[in-house]
């Protein structure tokens, strides 16, 4: 897809979501949405390691609870406005995120899996246990100041311009993750995820690419957990446990992680199957499980690839038709 | 202090050992990282409790292990062995599903609150250890994770069946082109297996509380042993179900601020060190 394309595309989608906003009836069902398109977002970072790293992480919460409780420090110690922390906080959870990724990448498969499962549920227990200003297990509220970006907060807090705010970096995020794989990194890395050793081979240095794939992800992470702490106000320890890496890895593989936009589909999916069960809102678990493993099993490549397969062989019946008929 | 803390760590230690020993061998032989052993192992403890409320703690030791074997065979045979050839990633999604069906399952039957199954007449009494009172039950579980872990190392070492199991985690194809039914013997270890989760859910059940939750933070430290331990190494296991156990315990005693934390810290510092693990050699 040219970049011209992919441009042409995101607006299109910017489009989307206004319709979306104007169409849908409720403002708790666009709350919903909004909560979907975070999770979106969530998903987009945790998908990203796994298509151009191969490598599935079950601790990705790690970097959406740090974003939210970085927030919630640096405004409640008054360091500098909330229009820098967003940044700071990103640029931290990458350098982090680096880091870590630095020494773990190195572990294969599966252990690795295990090991980000190990580093986020350290992170975890740390914030239950944490007394003072985080509030250990209850949490933290999230003092955003009255006006950001020079808006005021009771304008930002409608339900429909949290939800637009949303869909736009959602849109933007989306585009800039096509763009980065299309250049020369994102070459390197795919040869790397295929290859390794082909790739040390061919003279070019493995860890860091993949170090920087990490943090990539991390970074695209903490975005969604920025946005999230600011749509409730508030950050807990529940928003670093593992079961939220699992379930966002269950959006990324239901919606299909070969495709940019599998990741959103799963989290949509996963948002408006939870709401269809409300009613039946304490097995809505065991559902899902059992809808998860229909996916996998039928639909290796997720949602994205099931619909993918039925228009291809919807247009090579087509074809077929096409030549019988002369 | 030191002493009941170390005798605590070997109570901890010995579950572990039958838990994560039958996540190794399922490993092993399936190559499946099976997130639903937390699940079978909370099922075979509500298993247990009811079976022992309605006769007594010794039939539901029996009782629940062999159910979780049943669905052990069944989960192999219409499960693991009908996707042996898809992506270990999908496998391992898979177990994740049946592991939020089964939790549901349990609130589903049990309901959400907490129950505790009673000790056991027999070991009802404490017994003088060092200078300390300790609860003859826990030294039976200390004993039970022995007897598992030398039961289990035994067969793999001399049994024929146990020789066939070895084959079958180093080589499948060629161990079954030797004429062994590596489908038969996978149903029967991942039967093992899950019987072994049940074994501990219910040994557990009298001094850990039963809720639904109490599937992750066994399943968690499973993971950990098992990683730590080289995945899918029986040997690798019992040694860290044993390091990770004592270590709980030291740093309780030493380092209470961050005790929690040392069983990852550790497996941290063991995988940065050694990838595949204190006795893999095999990635």
């Amino acid at each position: 897809m040219s970049l011209v394309r992919t441009g042409a595309l995101s607006l299109l989608a910017l489009g989307g979501g206004v319709a979306i906003m104007q169409l849908t009836p409720s403002s708790s069902l666009l709350g919903m949405f909004t909560q979907a398109v975070i999770y979106a977002i969530f998903a987009l970072g945790v998908g990203v390691l796994l298509k151009q790293n191969g490598l599935v992480s079950f601790g990705h919460a790690l970097y959406f609870g740090a974003a939210g409780y970085g927030m919630g420090v640096i405004l409640a110690l008054g360091w500098m406005p909330a229009e820098w922390a967003i940044p700071v906080v990103l640029v931290g959870i990458g350098v982090l995120a680096f880091l870590i990724g630095l020494v773990i990448v190195r572990v294969p498969g599966i252990a690795f899996g295990m090991l980000t499962l190990a580093i986020g549920q350290m992170v975890y227990l740390m914030a239950t246990r944490a007394r003072g200003l985080t509030g250990g297990a209850d949490g933290m509220s999230i003092n955003w100041p009255t006006t950001v970006f020079g808006l005021p907060q009771s304008m930002l807090l409608k339900p429909a311009m949290l939800f637009m705010i949303a869909w736009t970096v959602m849109v933007l995020v989306t585009f800039v993750l096509l763009w980065v794989l299309r250049t020369r990194f994102g070459s390197i890395t795919e040869a790397i995820r295929d290859n390794e050793e082909r790739a040390r081979f061919i003279g070019i240095t493995t860890t860091v690419p993949r170090a920087a794939v990490y943090a990539l992800s991390a970074v695209v992470t903490g975005v969604a957990g920025v946005l999230s702490s600011f749509n409730t106000g508030f950050v807990s320890p529940e928003s670093l446990h593992w079961s939220v890496s699992a379930i966002t890895l269950l959006m990324v593989v239901v919606g299909g992680f070969k495709r940019a936009i599998g990741p959103i589909v799963g989290a949509i999916v996963y948002f408006l199957f939870k709401d269809l069960l409300g009613e039946y809102a304490t097995h809505s678990m065991a559902l899902f499980g059992a809808a998860l493993i229909a996916v996998i099993v039928f639909s290796p490549d997720g949602i994205v690839g099931a619909v993918e397969r039925l228009f291809k062989r919807g247009s090579l019946q087509g074809g077929r038709r096409h030549a019988s008929g002369h | 202090m030191l002493t009941i803390n170390l005798f605590n760590g070997l109570v901890y230690g010995a579950l572990l050992i039958v838990m994560s020993s039958g996540l190794a061998l399922i490993y092993g032989l399936r190559r499946v990282v099976n997130f639903a052993h937390g699940a079978l192992y909370m099922l075979g403890a509500y298993i247990g409790f009811s079976v022992a409320q309605h006769s007594n703690f010794w039939v539901a030791l029996v009782a629940a292990p062999a159910a979780m074997a049943v669905v052990g065979v069944l989960l192999d045979r219409y499960g693991f062995r009908l996707l042996q050839d898809r992506e270990p990633l999908n496998v391992m999604l898979v177990t994740f599903g049946l592991l939020l069906i089964l939790e549901d399952l349990v609130v589903f039957i049990w309901g959400k609150s907490n129950y505790s199954l009673f000790t056991p007449e027999l070991l009802n009494f404490s017994v003088n250890l060092f200078g300390n009172d300790v609860p003859a039950y826990r030294i039976g579980v200390i004993a039970m994770g022995a007897v598992v872990a030398l039961g289990l190392t035994l067969w793999l070492r001399f049994s024929r069946m146990g020789l066939f199991v070895r084959a079958a985690s180093t080589d499948p194809v060629t161990t079954s082109m030797q004429g062994v039914n590596t489908d038969v013997l996978s149903a029967g270890v991942v039967g093992l297996g899950s019987a072994l989760a049940g074994l501990a859910g219910v040994v557990a059940a009298p001094f850990l509380s039963l809720t639904p939750h109490m599937s992750s933070d066994v399943l968690i430290d499973s993971f950990v042993v098992v990683v730590i331990g080289g995945l899918g190494s029986l040997a690798g296991a019992f040694i860290a179900a044993l390091l990770l156990g004592m270590m709980q315990a030291i740093g309780a005693v030493y380092l209470p601020e961050v005790s929690v934390l040392l069983p990852f810290i550790f497996m941290i510092a063991i995988l940065i060190w050694k990838p595949s693990g204190l006795a893999g050699s095999r990635t």
